[in-house]
């Protein structure tokens, strides 16, 4: 079947099988390989996108549903090339070891902070739940989350 | 540490191309027209095969089997252990008349497509002629490794002492579970007789090393390229049975070919950690004084011996008298073959073992004894170094002092019982041998000043291209943008070890420096130094040892026997700390995997020796809703065997963490056993049992 | 693993879909928990039947005072609408339970029902508001209750030819509370046990275990006990009595109790 996808502003056409991932597609058909596969069961996050601006995991869509549709992958975040403050905030706080899991955190987070931009720690780390991180403990992870958050609210920043 | 920039916490030069996503890990790797791998695995545990079919209509797709490799690759070698007996029958890339754990390799699908080649792998038939499996170490008859050492007048001791302690203690088998799968592609020249193979690994040399062996070839006709790696806590050091087999099947079809391992693959057929039981027995005079230490260690090795799955227990044997002055000894382990994938080395690889043993046990005595376990502890602490222990190691330097007493300032201890919940408190110390052996660097001028550094070692997330370019920029007096980091590639670094045994600042920082000394010299003598100049360094060094103290708060809810850990501490002493940053991070990320290990992981097997851990559904992981608050610190006691009197961090969070939260947990149930993962079904049975 | 092959469907409209449902098709709809399953091979069916572009289907509104949800709408929708919020807080305590804010972006009300996952926290709630399922075939519509939709685990008496189009959440009475109260190992991670609860000041309640027993069941023992002026811990030690293993059966008593002290707060 041919299918075109429209990722980060750019239409990416291509055949693909009815059975073809999204994940698969994005990532060997559009060549857009930011995006990353861990499990293929929709628990690890690693193949976290953004469909019409929200997440979602890439690896439990079938190509064929995102024909005609807008995705958003990692490639996408930085706008004009600038580091979005998530990323800004994973650098700082040393948010990243391995880096397998980090795009997916990124799409998932910006996606949330969009959505809920007060919410709580709390929140926060139940959001931060649905990506799995074997490197970092997560903790400098929930460091940068709640500093994007606070930056993105347009709260005054500490200078570190 | 103070220099201009080691010792400072730096942010990583690594992350940008990460946070863009610009990165190259194996399965972004898209060689046009590769043949995808899809392995036939076995769904028993034990079984003889009678023979392998391919039925005719696969068409388009090619089947590999161990038939096909007869001459074309050995088993995978086996690595000794000192001073113990290991067998020599290693593991078969696939496996020819019997398979001896669920999820054994026995052909290679080669196909368009890794869907393609799933498709063909269904219709592959495999005669297979079920038989009982073993699935306990306690039921095996057959031990793969040995090793025993007495030293010191143990048997007098225990008869004179005034109290004899007894503790026995098990632990589960745990997946290593790197984000990022294993996978290798492969590809051969026969001009130039040239094997090329992309693997997610952790350093290029055992790689090397282990297909050569494999694949009866010299060193010198094999590149090994090692691309950005998602993880691999030990489970990506040795070569896998599945990347011989591609390499082989590249060399003998001509084709590329590409394996990306799946999730399902990587939790049933990577090797395990941990799987020890041991029965310890305490000797100590009526003072508290420890006289002497006897453990029994039995190990559930798996099917196979794997090059390295001897080791964690040898390592496990050799730290049984943990941070303590105790001068006798006879420890003894076996390795027990089972019906199960093999274990190998997992972030710890053995020494998270040792100090669960062994702190476990000086909890028991304290109890038994009626001293503070702080105080016992006190009075047998090793304060002398170097310290030749009882069972042959010197440990180089130390302050376990310090760190204990650290680490119970920090972490401020809360014991307390009510109708709803109990609150205990416990200590893990740990000692751990990192290093040792040899690595290497080259560093080499650049145009415009600028320095290239061809390192041994090999990331995997631990930060190496930051933390050496910071040693080499301050060795150099130069900004750290103009020194460049090399890794990863047979071809362009130099022979060396490799990434495993917290070993890279050590070894390969101490490699990197000397390295750097050496072309100093060499440029030096030169007015005006072209480009191209370069100078290397071989640093060799015994092990050294890391050591330090854990402590955590735990809370026990009695309706449900739900666990909290309200705090830990992690009080790390590994030498001289080049970058604090990214050292945190080693000892939070080991820290999470130690929590991990006590709250919800647990690789087992069913009754009839299939894996219940074949997804994500069946082994848990922590997510960040689940970590406690995690206070890190370090005591720096310089080792004297390098050049920047470094040790290892990369381990002790996954170390000292299961000792601690252990002794917390029996302090919280009045000293009753139980073994992790700590679920709640067992804390609120052993709760009931231990009444209000 | 890749899926094993089949064919694909997209029809746009519910009489669309109808002729497509045979035996060995399945229904695509937020794709959470079938995907999983093809990508396993455990799910092996023929035909795959996407109904993602039946926006006739997508739908929450209140009529006559009760609930109707289209099968296709989002979790998240569900969890955004403060209709639902307002009038039948204990959907809205269920569905934010629902895996990860990325699962709830895809699944479905429906597809959670139709699924019949025992730990699934949507079935459970809907079965204590007393909802109904609208099941639609060619032949025409039939709705049934919780009880007679939920057979087993993972198995509901949906026909292999009908498709489940709406469920019905009856108007709840004045004043109820409710309570949602799940365990599980990890966060976000399946629940193990769980008790969902509504409780009116006149008397109706409703309360139900997550994970005790093959379907989601009313536990009509320990609903009129509570209405008897039972204390809630006695109620949800009645609710838990037929849990086999000592430790679940505390456990699901434990968060019985917590679902109900939450209703009647």
């Amino acid at each position: 079947m041919r299918i075109s996808v429209e990722i980060n502003g750019r239409a990416h056409e291509g055949d693909v099988e009815p059975r073809t991932l999204l994940s698969d597609f994005i990532r060997h058909g559009a060549g857009l390989t930011g995006t990353k596969v861990g499990c293929e069961q929709g628990v690890c996050g690693a193949c976290t996108v953004q469909l019409d601006g929200e997440p979602v995991r890439s690896c439990l869509m079938l190509a064929v549903q995102a024909n005609g549709r807008a995705l958003r992958t990692v490639e996408g975040l930085a706008a004009d090339g600038e580091l979005h403050p998530l990323q800004r905030a994973f650098h700082e706080a040393h948010a990243l070891q391995c880096g397998f899991c980090t795009p997916g955190f990124l799409m998932s987070m910006e996606g949330f902070l969009r959505e809920h931009p007060d919410a709580g720690d709390e929140q926060l780390r139940e959001a931060l739940a649905g990506n799995l991180c074997r490197c970092t403990g997560y903790l400098g992870i929930i460091e940068a989350v709640e500093h994007a958050a606070r930056e993105m609210r347009g709260d005054q920043v500490e200078a570190d | 540490m103070t220099g201009r920039l080691a010792g400072r916490p730096l942010r990583r030069r690594e992350d940008d191309r990460i946070l863009r996503g610009d990165t190259r890990y194996l399965d972004d790797i898209d060689p046009p027209g590769a043949a995808h791998v899809a392995f036939v695995r076995s769904p028993f545990a034990h079984a003889r095969i009678g023979g392998v079919g391919v039925p005719d209509e696969l068409d388009g797709v090619t089947v590999i089997t161990a038939a096909d490799l007869e001459g074309r690759a050995r088993d995978l070698p086996v690595q000794g252990i000192e001073g113990g007996r290991v067998a020599s029958e290693g593991h078969p890339v696939l496996a020819r008349d019997e398979v001896r754990y669920s999820g054994q390799p026995v052909a290679a699908v080669l196909a368009e497509s890794r869907a393609l080649a799933e498709d063909a792998a269904e219709l592959v038939e495999v005669d297979y002629e079920p038989l009982e499996p073993v699935l306990a170490a306690g039921d095996s008859e057959v031990a793969l490794s040995e090793w025993r050492r007495v030293s010191g007048d143990v048997d007098g001791a225990f008869e004179s002492a005034a109290h004899v302690v007894s503790a026995s203690h098990a632990l589960p088998r745990l997946a290593p579970v790197p984000m990022e799968p294993r996978g290798a592609i492969a590809s051969y020249d026969e001009t130039d007789d040239l094997l090329t193979v992309w693997v997610s690994a952790q350093d290029s040399h055992r790689q090397l090393a282990g297909l050569a062996a494999v694949l009866d070839r010299p060193e010198e006709s094999i590149h090994v390229i090692v691309p950005d790696v998602g993880g691999a806590f030990g489970s990506k050091g040795v070569v896998s049975p599945e990347t011989a087999v591609v390499a082989a099947a590249a060399m003998a079809t001509g084709w590329t070919v590409k394996w990306a391992e799946d999730r399902e693959e990587n939790f049933i057929a990577s090797y395990q950690g941990r799987g020890v039981e041991a029965d310890v027995e305490l000797a100590l005079d009526g003072a508290g004084t420890m006289l002497a230490l006897r453990a029994r260690i039995r190990a559930d090795l798996g099917g196979y011996l794997m090059p390295t799955t001897a080791i964690p227990g040898h390592t496990t044997a050799m730290l049984m008298c943990g941070v303590y002055d105790i001068q006798a000894a006879d420890v003894e382990i076996m390795g027990m073959r089972t019906n199960k994938v093999p274990t190998g080395p997992y972030r710890g690889a053995g020494r998270p073992e040792a100090a669960y043993f062994v702190e476990r046990t000086v909890d028991v005595a304290a109890r038994e004894l009626g001293i503070d376990p702080l105080e016992l502890r006190r009075r047998n602490l090793i304060r002398d170094f170097p310290y030749e222990t009882a069972l042959g190691w010197t440990y180089d330097s130390g302050d376990y002092v310090r760190c204990l007493e650290l680490a119970e300032e920090l972490v401020k201890p809360e014991r307390h019982s009510d109708d709803t919940r109990v609150v205990g408190t416990g200590f893990g110390m740990y000692v751990e041998r990192a290093g040792g052996m040899f690595e290497t660097a080259v560093a080499e001028l650049l145009p415009e000043g600028r320095v290239l550094i061809r390192s041994g070692s090999s990331p995997h997330g631990q930060g190496h291209d930051t933390t050496f370019a910071q040693l080499a920029a301050d060795r150099l007096g130069v900004g750290i943008e103009d020194v460049e980091l090399r890794f990863g590639d047979s071809k362009e670094v130099p022979r060396g070890v490799g990434t495993f045994a917290s070993r890279s600042v050590a070894m390969g920082g101490s490699a990197v420096v000397l390295a750097v000394d050496a072309l100093k010299e060499k440029l030096r003598e030169l007015k005006d130094p072209p480009p191209g100049i370069r100078a290397s360094a071989r640093f060799e060094s015994d092990l050294v040892f890391s050591s330090g103290a854990y402590a955590a708060v735990v809370e026990i809810e009695r309706s449900t026997g739900r666990l909290r850990v309200l705090r830990l501490v992690a009080v790390d002493d590994a030498g001289t700390i080049v970058n604090p940053l990214l050292a945190e991070g080693q000892v939070i990320g080991g820290t999470a995997q130690g929590l991990g290990q006590c709250l919800v992981e647990e690789a087992a097997y069913d009754e009839e020796g299939n894996p219940t851990f074949a997804s994500f559904l069946g082994y848990s992981l922590l997510t960040a809703a689940e970590m406690p608050p995690v206070e890190a610190a370090f005591v720096e006691s310089p080792s004297p065997l390098n050049p920047l009197g470094a040790k290892g961090i990369g381990e002790g969070g996954a170390i000292g963490t299961p000792a601690a939260v252990a002794n917390a947990v029996a302090d919280a149930l009045g000293g009753r056993r139980v073994d992790p993962p700590f679920t709640e079904e067992k804390l609120w049975r052993a709760l009931r049992e231990a009444g209000p | 693993m890749k899926p094993a092959p089949f064919d694909y469907r997209a029809p746009a409209s519910i009489d669309e879909a109808l002729p497509l449902l045979v035996l060995d098709s399945a229904v695509l709809a937020g794709g959470q928990s079938l995907v999983p399953l093809l990508n396993l091979r455990l799910a092996r069916p023929e035909l795959v039947v996407d109904i993602n572009g039946i926006a006739e289907l997508d739908y929450i509104r209140a009529e006559d005072g009760a609930l109707r949800i289209g099968a296709m709408t989002r979790q998240a929708t569900l969890e955004r609408s403060e209709l639902v919020r307002e009038r039948w807080p204990l959907l809205h305590k269920a569905v934010e339970l629902v895996g990860h804010p990325q699962i709830r972006t895809r699944g479905t009300v429906g597809g959670s029902v139709a699924h019949a996952d025992p730990a699934a926290e949507l079935p459970v709630a809907l079965t204590v508001l007393g909802a109904r399922y609208r099941l639609r075939s060619p032949r025409g519509d039939r709705v049934l209750d919780g009880a007679d939709l939920f057979r087993g685990p993972l198995y509901t008496a949906r026909e292999p030819n009908e498709l489940l189009v709406e469920i019905e959440v009856p108007e709840q009475p004045d004043g109820a509370g409710s309570g949602f109260a799940e365990h599980a190992r990890t966060h976000g991670d399946f629940a193990t046990a769980g008790a969902a609860a509504v409780v009116a000041p006149e008397g109706h309640t409703a309360i139900a275990l997550l994970g005790a027993g093959p379907v989601p069941a009313r536990a009509e023992a320990a609903e009129r006990a509570l209405v008897d002026g039972a204390e809630p811990r006695e109620a949800a030690a009645l609710a838990a009595r037929d849990v086999e293993d000592e430790h679940r059966r505390a456990l699901c008593a434990e968060l019985a109790r917590r679902a109900i002290e939450e209703a009647m707060a």
